[in-house]
């Protein structure tokens, strides 16, 4: 091999009529990199097919209706009934879920509760099932004929076909969401952070309200926004309990039977709209917070 | 005054320690990892509960056994640092400063300024460096006004410079409020340069208390002397050990200063600013820092300055040293 291409060797290259590959380093580090940008060019890919894949139904939902559709769906008489329903049974759905799956949360984080495992398979359990399913099994435990059902009627209260029946069955379907999400972000706090601040002189539920809270905040607003989403779409449990009154996904439901898809179209946009805007802000929040965590 | 005289049930052993540290004295807790520092500076604290002790601050009853007592940790106004100094990290440099009461701005510019941390109260505590974090939590232990502190190896992970600068500036701070500190940690060099008392805590047990120098030239025990560094026991009689510390070796014989050995040179590296040699004497290989490179090869004669002697017991025996041992 002569001088010249013993230097293009070591430069990186092959030496024509030399027969074996070039043994050189950047030779070697090209296909690695060659690699690198055809997986991430994969990877960019997929990730749009997946992405326009999962934003396909809105997608299809803006570009099928219009504008005369809207109005005449949504200026009929008592049209937009069925939307206070739902914004009010999810009011309360996530209130309860606030009150109640927050202290559970918190409690398993912290692993304070005999058994955390079993506590946590209660939570899932309500999130493995079908919503269908819920719904029945809901009919063996707070229908009328139940312990608890009956234990309402002396207070002239009904857990099916009522209000309280539809918020039942909300908080079941998104109570899980709620509850796995704010444990996350419960766990997400450092105890030592709360220990701290303990012996900077706060009182434990002090201590809870100036570090945990605000620290968990951004991870319980997620939670929340998703449970006020799931809650609001909550149907497969509702139909079966809370027939009556109307939400949102049974009018589309009734609307789609008796009228066609045309027509309950508009109904879609208006749950689209309404359960969308709490996540999106929640994101957005959180995100804000973190950048302003990170200074 | 803190005295704290506590027996702590862990998984694996019980801690005893038996401690007390006036105000504007330091205490340094020194042992290897699980020995049962933290134990004892959690017991102080309130965030364990001892089985048997009492624990007293200022007066203050904060633990009794005896009495069925335990003061919460947010009334005992006892400052802890640990390692990860704990900054809230939604709460900016000025916030985490004031957390533990309302500061007036003058006494928080003054006490950051003190700190090195005046130009950073805006700041956000992701943006400091490990140093500047460990200054503002203990300024903010300070502006709490604790009435003792503890440090649990809070200058792990910085480097030499900034410790030394870190512990300065604690020993000025604590002499000036004349508040009783105790630090625990497993580096000697940062035992002594802080504490006025060395204690010495292994697997539960306080093995030795007194002054640094005392602790590290007289150990109480061989394991004693194991922990604070002497790596080589010398057979100089039939049921006596000399212990060996790499540090207090010299090049030659000086008869007149300790124990003159005779050995091979097996081994030789740099070490620091001089060398380290391991020497064998006597089916011991010793460890000898001296500051120039030894001869290679043939018979090398080392001085070990004063060495304690430790008996078939391990206990400390007094000196009964012979003039030359010969490997």
């Amino acid at each position: 091999m002569s001088s010249a291409a013993r230097a293009a060797v070591a430069a990186g290259a092959t030496v024509p009529g030399d027969g074996s590959p070039a043994p050189s380093g950047p030779a070697r580090r090209a296909t690695p990199q060659r690699v690198r940008s055809v997986s991430g060019f994969v990877s960019v890919i997929a990730a749009a097919v997946i992405w326009i894949a999962l934003l396909g139904p809105v997608i299809a939902l803006v570009t099928h209706l219009s504008w005369a559709a809207i109005r005449s769906s949504l200026t009929a008489p008592g049209a937009l009934d069925p939307l206070v329903v739902s914004v009010e049974s999810g009011a309360v759905t996530l209130a309860v879920l606030l009150l109640l799956g927050t202290p559970l949360a918190w409690l398993m984080a912290r692993g304070r509760l005999p058994f955390p495992r079993v506590w946590e398979a209660g939570v899932l359990c309500s999130l493995l099932l079908p919503p269908l399913v819920i719904g029945l099994l809901l009919i063996f435990m707070v229908g009328p004929y139940t312990p608890i059902g009956e234990l309402l009627g002396h207070l002239n209260l009904s857990a099916t076909n009522t209000f309280l029946a539809l918020c039942i069955a909300e908080v079941y379907e998104s109570a899980p969401y709620y509850v796995l999400s704010a444990q996350a972000a419960f766990g997400g706090v450092d105890p030592r952070l709360e220990q701290q601040a303990q012996l900077l002189g706060d009182r434990p539920l002090r201590a809870f309200r100036r570090v945990t809270l605000p620290l968990a905040t951004p991870g319980l607003a997620m939670g929340l926004s998703v449970a006020w989403a799931r809650a609001m779409g909550a149907f497969g449990a509702v139909i079966i309990i809370a027939y009556h009154p109307f939400g949102i996904p049974l009018q589309i439901y009734t609307t789609l039977q008796e009228t066609g898809l045309a027509s309950a179209l508009p109904f879609a946009l208006v749950l689209l709209v309404v359960a969308l805007p709490l996540p999106l802000a929640a994101y957005v929040w959180s995100a804000r917070a973190e950048r302003r965590r990170r200074g | 005054m803190l005295n704290a005289d506590v027996e702590v049930d862990r998984r694996d052993f019980t801690v005893r320690a038996a401690v007390q540290v006036a105000p504007g004295e330091r205490l340094a807790l020194f042992g290897p990892s699980g020995a049962g520092k933290t134990t004892v500076l959690e017991a102080i604290a309130g965030l364990v509960t001892p089985r048997l002790g009492r624990i007293t601050l200022g007066g203050r009853v904060l633990t009794s056994t005896e009495l069925r007592q335990a003061v919460p940790p947010w009334e005992r106004r006892v400052g802890l640092l640990r390692q990860d100094p704990g900054l809230f990290p939604h709460l900016s440099v000025r916030a985490n400063l004031a957390y533990g009461r309302p500061v007036p701005e003058p006494e928080l510019a003054e006490l950051a300024g003190l700190l090195g941390v005046g130009d950073l109260l805006p700041v956000m505590p992701a943006r400091l460096s490990g140093g500047q974090a460990h200054r503002v939590a203990l300024g903010r232990l300070l502006l709490a006004h604790c009435d003792a502190l503890l440090l649990d190896e809070p200058y792990t992970g910085l480097d030499a410079g900034l410790r030394r600068a870190l512990t300065d500036l604690v020993v000025s701070l604590v002499v000036a409020r004349d508040m009783p500190a105790v630090l625990v940690t497993h580096e000697l060099a940062d035992a002594q340069a802080f504490a006025g008392q060395l204690a010495i805590l292994d697997r539960g047990q306080l093995l030795q208390l007194g002054a640094p120098d005392e602790v590290v030239l007289r150990p109480a025990s061989r394991r004693v002397a194991e922990l604070v560094g002497y790596l080589g026991f010398v057979p100089v009689t039939p049921v006596t050990v000399a212990g060996i510390h790499p540090e207090r070796t010299l090049a030659g014989a000086h008869p007149g200063r300790g124990v003159v050995l005779t050995g091979a040179i097996t081994g030789c590296r740099p070490a620091g600013a001089g060398w380290e040699a391991d020497v064998r004497v006597a089916d011991t290989v010793i460890i000898c820092r001296l500051p120039d490179k030894p001869p290679a090869g043939g018979q090398f004669v080392v001085t070990v300055l004063d060495p304690p002697y430790f008996g078939p017991d391990g206990a400390a025996v007094p000196a009964a040293r012979p003039e030359q041992v010969c490997g």
